[in-house]
């Protein structure tokens, strides 16, 4: 950047502070306090999750169920969790759900922002109606779905039979349940991913299609080399916040299926409802919040790095 | 826009591209159908449930037009629950969880963004990444202790877990895309950091802003279970009202979809005044090039 | 006038006044004639000024009290804010809010065979007995020996304390449909054996009916299976813990368990709770529906019911050893943070009153604890026909009624691990591997939580 040499200096005082060693990364902001413009919203948050998490943390080193005394275990809790089948089942189902969940409206999503990219008539309001499962509240779509997925009864299974498919079982089977959840998941997230990747097409610049254009390039092409790598950042801001959603899906896996048949629809998130609402063992459960925490933050450092690659590769 | 010709084409060519250009419309209509549809089809169905009978939802083949629709659904929904009272504590809440959000979260997501912060952001996301659920017990005793559990204070606080990490999470993203050349070249002029970004940043990235408040709006709406929890009898939010249609002893499809359709009017409604905003920001973009 | 029922006024003009000053009052109201309830001399109106903050749980009974609560409001002068909560977030509420310390209700529903132990062993809840017996605070017509006793024993806990008075009992029966019966020609099965053979004569999987229906979905299933070992004549688990749960009874049970889901079930049974069995029977695609007495009001509601007319009310068949009904129920207490135990206890007083008894039957709200309205409502001949058969086999089943879950801290546990273990037999498992399975995982449970 040309000029401005004179206002690159770093501020007077306070080098390798807390703050500047939060705040420091390669080539960054010279010094500017620019930290300043994110102190209130930390505040804001740090203030209402402190207590929870110190309340947490020290729970869970206790085995205390509800209405009884508790008793000091130390690591106790987090030791039975790695024997527990139950939990370590969870985890495995909750790591299938959350990739269709996330790889699913990724297509999708990045489909429909291509498709809506394009002018045509009533675009607008498409889009509108497009959006809309986003909207709708997840406990409400969910118990609508439960009605379309009834075996017998559901909307869903007479529309497979117009097309001669049996009726399937939906999520009253341990083996669809899953991909069943999924689909509800999709249709109301899908919007979503669509929104985030629109915002990102509609910031492209169009000299690059132009020069492309006179090339001759074809439609396939120009996506992949021009499209996708100036969207990817997009893509990324919603890969991470589909990940996080998808992992921690309640809501909806809740009101349809609680969990079952059996096990087989149940995520940690459910196993923690469990013990936390309906055994009551809050210490136990107080342990699988902290484990599921460090799950969720290990994925989503792990895509945050991918991001940070990706921001410096374009 | 096709590429400059230099010899007027065959007319065997010409009608071979008038055809591949057709099928090429009727295909993109045909996915714009295709993509529209499953939300689309979902309401109406929804729309249908709520107007039928009890007899005429457990029917199969199922009736998609009923024969004799009825309201009384939805005036079910509105004896089931104080219905009038529920959405304007939504309204309080989310509306004020959402502009806070807002005011704290655009420049937050500047300051990340011009800083690199990344270490900030990642605490920024814990809010969002813990599990709701492990709120409720801790909170609800603190609110308690606090006596404040028959005002709307717990549930505005609360939400502002959910809609602060959105907000800041999506204005990073913009605020990235954002070429760097004309901040700087307000702040070579002598501008003041927070100068350089109220008047030059802030205006373009009206999209993200959009986008933005959206995303932190739905998600503190549909919020169920603070509302459930911390919430008094006096300031439940409005996706509670859904649960307490489910009449206990008694089929209740039609209730049920008829709650479903209310409690989330408002935000449909919302989308469609909101619609004009999300074209002229969306297509407004941001900065072109250099 | 502070009407303390020991002081030595003139009692007949005390009874006039109290009479008309009742009257009055509730000739302001056009719902209420004159409650039986406000003639007894009792003052109702002592803490006239009060508030109350109830909770209450979605469902018929929270129906019925909501109601009637201007009656109440008007008899006594207390202010009530109530509110219906769906059963499940209820209960999170109420832990919750228990675990605090400090609830912001003062009068609470819940359910014995979800609860009991928890609001136990945490004194959540005001031992009532003392309020009873004090005639200070209790009306002399609440006639506390009319509760039936085998409905105060399942409301009493262990160490003696009655902190709630039971307000339902909800009594497993045996629904079926007349017509599919007669289109067959059978007759109502005498014994378990009986009633798989007529499932599976009636099990018709080309016209979508299913020979019988029951909850297959883990944790709301446990009960049916406990409702066949009852009928073996042991409990699933024992007053002194023992666990019968792998025992050779538990697993004849759990075998007529598979056999009626599995072979005559309907599809996707393993996923169906109480509602996705009463639309099917309704739909008239059931033979029998095993589940409680208190599902019963939409099945003879013509906007909602094909089978309207055509359904018989039967009380559970006799097992091998013993005939029992399956028995579960709910109550009402005072939170023990609240600092108006006393306006609280008027308040459960009435809505556990004769009266409020008598309209809780007559209604089809369920089945209420007291004696006496059963005769009442017999005697007043307001429920006839269907209606009569349902109140005959809630007759016969509360004589023969015993609890479908242990009385344990771990309930939801034992719902949970065992309702698995059941889900799995109906796509196929082993009933006596599933249950021995159940059982190993359940006894560390067991004994950590009923030590404490």
């Amino acid at each position: 950047m040309s000029g401005g040499a004179a206002l690159a200096q770093p501020p007077a005082g306070a080098p390798g502070s807390l703050w500047q060693r939060l705040t420091s990364g390669a080539s960054a902001d010279r010094g500017r306090p620019y930290f300043l413009f994110f102190v209130p919203a930390l505040t804001i948050i740090a203030a209402v999750i402190v207590f929870p998490w110190v309340f947490t943390l020290f729970m869970s080193g206790y085995d205390w169920k509800l209405a009884q005394a508790g008793t000091f275990v130390g690591l106790g809790n987090y030791k039975g969790l790695l024997t527990d089948d139950r939990f370590l089942s969870a985890l495995l189902r909750t790591l299938y759900y959350t990739v269709l969940a996330v790889v699913l409206p990724l297509i999708l999503g990045t489909v429909s922002a291509l498709i809506f990219h394009r002018k045509f008539p009533f675009r607008g309001f498409l889009r509108g109606v497009f959006i809309l499962p986003m909207m709708a509240t997840p406990v409400a779509v969910g118990l609508v779905w439960t009605m379309m997925f009834h075996p017998q009864l559901g909307v869903l299974n007479y529309l497979l039979s117009l097309v001669g498919i049996p009726p399937q079982l939906w999520v009253y089977d341990p083996g669809t349940v899953i991909p069943s959840l999924v689909l509800v998941e999709t249709w109301q997230w899908t919007p979503l991913v669509m929104l985030i990747v629109l915002g990102g097409l509609a910031a492209l610049p169009t000299e690059p299609y132009e020069s492309a254009q006179i090339d001759g390039a074809t439609g396939w092409q120009m996506f992949r080399h021009i499209t996708f790598p100036l969207v990817l950042p997009f893509l990324m801001v919603a890969t991470i916040i589909r990940t996080i959603d998808a992992i921690k899906a309640f809501d909806i896996i809740f009101v349809i299926s609680q969990g079952g048949p059996g096990t087989a629809s149940e995520t940690i998130n459910i196993f923690l409802y469990l013990q936390a609402f309906a055994f009551y063992n809050i210490g136990y459960a107080s342990a699988v919040v902290v484990v599921f925490f460090a799950l969720i933050i290990a994925l989503s450092l792990t895509l945050l790095y991918v991001r940070q690659r990706t921001r410096w590769s374009t | 826009m096709t590429a400059t010709l230099i010899t007027a084409p065959p007319r065997r060519r010409l009608i071979e591209l008038a055809v591949k250009r057709t099928l090429m419309r009727v295909g993109f209509f045909l996915s714009v159908v295709v993509i529209v549809s499953p939300a689309i089809l979902v309401f109406l169905w929804m729309l249908s449930l709520s107007l039928k009978t009890e007899i005429e939802t457990i029917a199969y083949p199922p009736v998609f037009i009923p024969e004799h629709p009825t309201l009384a659904n939805f005036v079910q929904v509105f004896r089931a629950s104080p219905f009038a009272l529920y959405l304007l504590n939504s309204i309080i809440v989310t509306g004020s969880a959402t502009l806070l959000a807002l005011a704290v979260g655009i420049p937050a997501g500047y300051g990340i963004a011009k800083a690199k912060a990344y270490k900030v952001a990642v605490l920024v996301l814990i809010a969002r990444i813990t599990p709701n659920l492990s709120y409720l017990i801790p909170l609800f005793i603190l609110f308690r202790a606090l006596d404040l559990t028959g005002t709307l204070w717990p549930l505005v606080i609360t939400h502002l877990v959910i809609t602060v990490p959105i907000v800041v999470w999506v204005m990073i993203g913009f605020f990235e895309s954002l070429h760097p050349d004309l901040e700087e070249a307000a702040l070579i002029d002598g501008c003041t950091l927070w100068q350089a970004f109220r008047y030059v940043a802030l205006p373009l990235s009206k999209p993200g802003i959009v986008v933005a408040s959206i995303l932190a709006f739905i998600f503190s709406w549909n919020n169920f279970i603070f509302g459930v929890v911390l919430a008094g009898r006096e300031t439940r939010t409005l996706p509670v009202a859904v649960y307490n249609v489910l009449t206990f002893e008694q089929i209740s499809w039609g209730p049920l979809a008829a709650a479903a359709l209310l409690v989330t009017l408002p935000v449909l409604i919302l989308t469609v005044v909101v619609q004009r905003e999300i074209v002229t920001g969306l297509t407004a973009g941001g900065v072109k090039g250099g | 006038m502070q009407g303390r029922s020991n002081r030595t006024l003139d009692i007949s003009r005390r009874r006039v006044l109290k009479a008309g000053a009742g009257l009055a009052a509730l000739g302001a109201s056009p719902l209420i004639a004159a409650p039986a309830i406000a003639q007894s001399g009792f003052d109702w109106k002592r803490l006239k000024g009060q508030h109350l903050e109830v909770s209450l749980t979605l469902g018929p009974r929270a129906d019925l009290w909501q109601k009637y609560e201007k009656e109440f409001e008007e008899l006594t002068g207390i202010s009530v804010g109530s509110e219906k909560v769906p059963e499940q977030q209820h209960r999170q509420k109420v832990a919750i809010e228990f675990s605090s310390g400090n609830t912001s209700f003062d009068v609470v529903t819940v359910s014995y065979h979800v609860q009991k132990q928890l609001y136990g062993r945490g004194k959540w809840l005001v031992d009532l007995r003392d309020l009873i017996k004090d005639p200070k605070l209790t009306t002399p017509d609440y006639d506390f020996a009319d509760f039936a006793k085998g409905a105060i024993d399942y409301a009493t806990q262990k160490d003696g304390r009655l902190d709630t008075v039971p307000i339902n009992l909800d009594y497993w029966i045996l629904y079926y449909n007349k017509e599919l019966f007669a289109a067959k020609g059978v007759s109502y099965p005498k014994s378990f054996t009986e009633m798989v053979e007529v499932a599976r004569k009636l099990n018709d999987p080309k016209t979508q009916t299913a020979g019988f229906l029951s909850r297959g979905l883990k944790n709301a299933n446990v009960p049916v299976w406990t409702s066949f070992v009852l009928g073996y004549g042991v409990d699933p688990i024992d007053a002194d813990l023992t666990m019968h749960t792998d025992g050779p009874e538990a697993i004849e049970a759990a075998k007529i368990y598979q056999a009626l889901n599995k072979d005559c079930g309907p599809p996707g049974v393993a996923g169906f709770n109480w509602n996705e069995c009463q639309t099917s029977f309704v739909l008239g695609k059931g033979a029998m529906w095993l589940d409680g007495i208190g599902f019963s009001l939409p099945l003879e509601d013509p906007t909602k019911s094909r089978v309207v007319g055509k359904v018989g009310y039967g009380v559970m068949p006799p097992g091998p050893k013993a005939q029992h009904s399956a028995l579960f129920g709910d109550g009402v207490g005072i939170s023990a943070s609240s600092k108006k135990r006393e306006a609280a206890w008027l308040y459960v007083q009435w809505a556990t009153s004769k009266m409020m008894n008598e309209r809780h039957l007559e209604g089809q709200y369920g089945a209420p604890a007291r004696a006496s309205a059963y005769e009442a409502v017999r005697k007043s001949g307001k429920l006839t026909g269907s209606k009569l058969e349902w109140l005959d086999a809630m007759a016969g089943s509360i004589k023969i009624a015993r609890a479908g879950l242990p009385d344990i801290v771990a309930v939801t546990e034992f719902r949970d691990i065992f309702g698995v273990g059941l889900t799995n037999m109906i796509t196929g498992a082993d009933p006596a591997s599933e249950l021995k399975k159940a059982t190993e995982a359940f006894k560390p449970v067991l004994a950590k939580t009923e030590k404490a």
